[in-house]
């Protein structure tokens, strides 16, 4: 084979070109391994370069393609429009649909929704279902708050797995105890203990905050705010055209005076939304750069996108594999009559791992499990 | 195709595992430029067990270290033997022996317990197989210390100081994805994605492990696989699950695929039970039709 070092980088810049991250050690890898191959193979040398460039499974298509064209010697690859993520399950129409998360599939229900059905009257069961776009009360709002706030702080307790040596509690740490009593050259004084670490999670609020999403914008920050006052690491972006990190102009108790903030900070507050580019930016410039699999991102939006669909599912995507866990909160979905036809939502859909209604505060109480993961 | 991957997947072959060439490739590379490869695909699809098969083919011992969620040091590296340092202590003592004499012995290689990552890297004669399996399942503080271990392949003990193999591992990671794993650690490595065997792969691994199976059985139960993989599933049935349910066929004296024992022996390929209620008789006897189409 001729040429060999500049057709790999052109095959390593040809699959950076379609968004395949290859680094030069991995071109360096290829080059060492197309070395130990059978050169006049084809099917070899596709497998050992994949194998050398860790071409993950989406992105063996791509692959597949860039490669034929290095195979074939072609002078320069043109780079054509990003690889297209699966097309969206089709879905039956006419009736309301339901998300199933232990299928990960969108169901359709037999009847509609149940409504809204009290079994016994206390003020806060009442609050609880009262959804978020109906006349609120002050008072009504003090109280819900302070639910808010006991929810937020279950969610930032989450024990971890792992045991780490604590004081007075947990299960007898028997090898603990004995490396303590080295020190008393071998009297057992003390019994060491371990316990289970408090794990707490890195929450993401991804808060939509287009025309489509005003009513809601208020509960939703408010719920984001009082778990930032239980787990400080939670932050919150908000996003309509563009993707803007707000965790910093929050003021803490005061609801108000953070959404009037947001407004003159936030360009297009209210206007329309290009979720898709906003999640992929998000991607990008925040959660690409974290350690993996510690965040729970949750996105709060109806999924009305004027961006391209495909953009939207793409960013999903990414932002599913690389978090712990994938919320999107969508209030639409409260109403029985709604279905997510939205081409955006449909699209996003499938990377999702819990859609859930966010139109009340049970909807949201039934959340905290999943935030927790 | 090169000469040395052709006689890998014979050799590989011979030891029971029926490889793809790009399985045979992957494995060849890991071994001559002596990378880790890390392998994912779905359940059952034969990860763990190429693993193993590399050691029988090396003539090596393999050393396994499963992950789960609060994998810590003390079980993945080492530890030391604290009840016997313990012992030693009184004893010395009673006999006045000097308090730093005691303090060398009691902290030697002596009384250090060798997890699964020190024991692949202190082998005595020859590289061992490191199987970390299921990668993905312990935290991220583990990933990145297994990543300084597997580019120094070298581990400092406070007490003892460093120490470095003499004979690196050939190492293998798996995971099945149930998180993405660390952009960092996948560098590392050696990648290799692995699919459900094709049809004539699966025939010939069936074959391979159970001769008992005749051929027409064998066949069957492979086209019948190739239809169940093509429905939605939770959980598609792996290789594993495809001989399980051929063992199962062998033991019930099956020759070929009948509707009610397929469907009676179902829970040997499906295990959840949405899978299972989803699949109706009539779907069962259609795809029973299929894989019987081309049989004599």
């Amino acid at each position: 084979m001729r040429n060999l070092p500049l057709r790999l980088a052109r095959l390593g810049r040809a699959l950076r070109a379609e968004g395949v991250a290859t680094t030069l050690r991995d071109e360096l890898d290829a080059a060492e391994a197309l070395a130990l191959v059978d050169p006049e193979d084809c099917e070899e040398v596709r497998s050992a370069l994949r194998i050398a460039l860790k071409i993950a499974r989406a992105e063996v298509e791509t692959y597949d393609r860039l490669f034929d064209a290095f195979w074939r010697d072609e002078p320069e690859v043109v780079p054509v429009a990003r690889r297209r993520p699966p097309a969206p399950p089709s879905l039956p129409r006419g009736r309301a649909l339901h998300w199933d998360p232990d299928t990960r599939r969108l169901e359709a229900d037999a009847g509609s929704a149940p409504a809204g059905h009290h079994p016994g009257y206390s003020p806060e069961a009442v609050l609880r279902r009262k959804a978020f776009d109906e006349e609120w009360s002050a008072r009504d709002l003090v109280r819900m708050e302070r639910l808010l706030g006991r929810l937020a702080r279950r969610l930032a307790t989450r024990r971890s797995r792992r045991l780490v040596p604590s004081r007075g509690r947990g299960r007898a740490d028997v090898r603990g105890s004995y490396r303590r009593a080295l020190r008393t050259s071998g009297e057992l004084l003390s019994l060491a203990r371990r316990a289970r670490a408090v794990d707490e999670p890195r929450v993401v609020f991804l808060l939509d905050t287009s025309g489509s999403m005003d009513t809601y914008s208020r509960f939703l920050l408010t719920f984001a705010l009082s778990l930032r006052r239980a787990a400080p690491r939670a932050e919150v972006f908000a996003f309509n055209t563009e993707l803007v990190h707000v965790t910093r102009s929050l003021a803490p108790d005061k609801v108000r005076l953070t959404l009037d903030r947001l407004a003159a900070s936030v360009a297009d507050w209210s206007g329309g939304t290009r979720i898709g580019a906003c999640l992929g930016d998000y991607y990008d410039e925040h959660l690409a750069r974290e350690p993996a699999a510690k965040t729970v991102v949750v996105v709060l939006s109806d999924g009305l996108d004027r961006g391209d669909p495909s953009l939207l599912a793409d960013a999903v995507r990414r932002i599913q594999g690389r978090a712990r866990t994938l919320v999107w909160l969508n209030p639409l979905l409260g109403d029985p009559r709604y279905e997510p036809a939205a081409s955006g939502m449909r699209a996003a859909l499938p990377f999702v791992d819990h859609f859930a209604s966010a139109h009340d505060l049970e909807s949201l109480e039934r959340l905290v499990p999943h935030l927790a993961g | 195709m090169k000469a040395e991957i052709q006689e890998l997947l014979a050799a590989l072959e011979a030891e029971g595992y029926v490889a793809e060439p790009a399985t045979a490739t992957a494995v060849f590379l890991s071994r001559e430029m002596r990378k880790p490869l890390l392998v994912e695909g779905d359940a059952g699809v034969g990860k763990t067990e190429l693993a193993k098969v590399l050691a029988r083919l090396l003539g090596t011992e393999l050393i396994r270290l499963q992950c789960y969620e609060g994998l810590d040091v003390q079980t993945a590296l080492y530890e030391w033997d604290y009840p016997r340092q313990l012992l030693r202590l009184r004893l010395s003592e009673g006999r006045g022996e000097d308090p730093r004499e005691i303090e060398a012995r009691i902290f030697s290689r002596e009384y250090l317990l060798e997890r699964p990552l020190l024991r692949a890297i202190t082998h005595p004669d020859r590289s061992p197989v490191l199987l970390v399996d299921e990668v993905d399942r312990a935290d991220d503080g583990f990933e990145a210390f297994l990543l300084e271990l597997l580019s120094d392949f070298q581990v400092t003990i406070p007490e003892l100081g460093t120490i470095r193999a003499e004979h690196p591992p050939y190492v293998v990671l798996t995971s099945n994805r149930t998180r993405e794993l660390g952009d960092a650690l996948r560098r590392r490595c050696l990648y290799l994605y692995m699919e459900h065997p094709s049809l004539e792969k699966e025939v010939r691994i069936i074959r391979t492990r159970w001769p008992e199976a005749e051929e027409r059985l064998a066949r069957e139960v492979g086209r019948f696989l190739r239809g169940l993989r093509a429905r939605p599933l939770v959980k598609s049935p792996g290789v594993a699950e495809t001989l399980d349910w051929t063992q199962a066929l062998v033991t019930l004296r099956q020759g070929s695929l009948e509707p009610d024992v397929v469907r009676q022996t179902l829970g040997c390929l499906l295990k959840d039970r949405h899978d299972l209620e989803a699949l109706t008789p009539s779907d069962v006897a259609s795809l029973v039709a299929l894989a019987r189409e081309e049989s004599p």
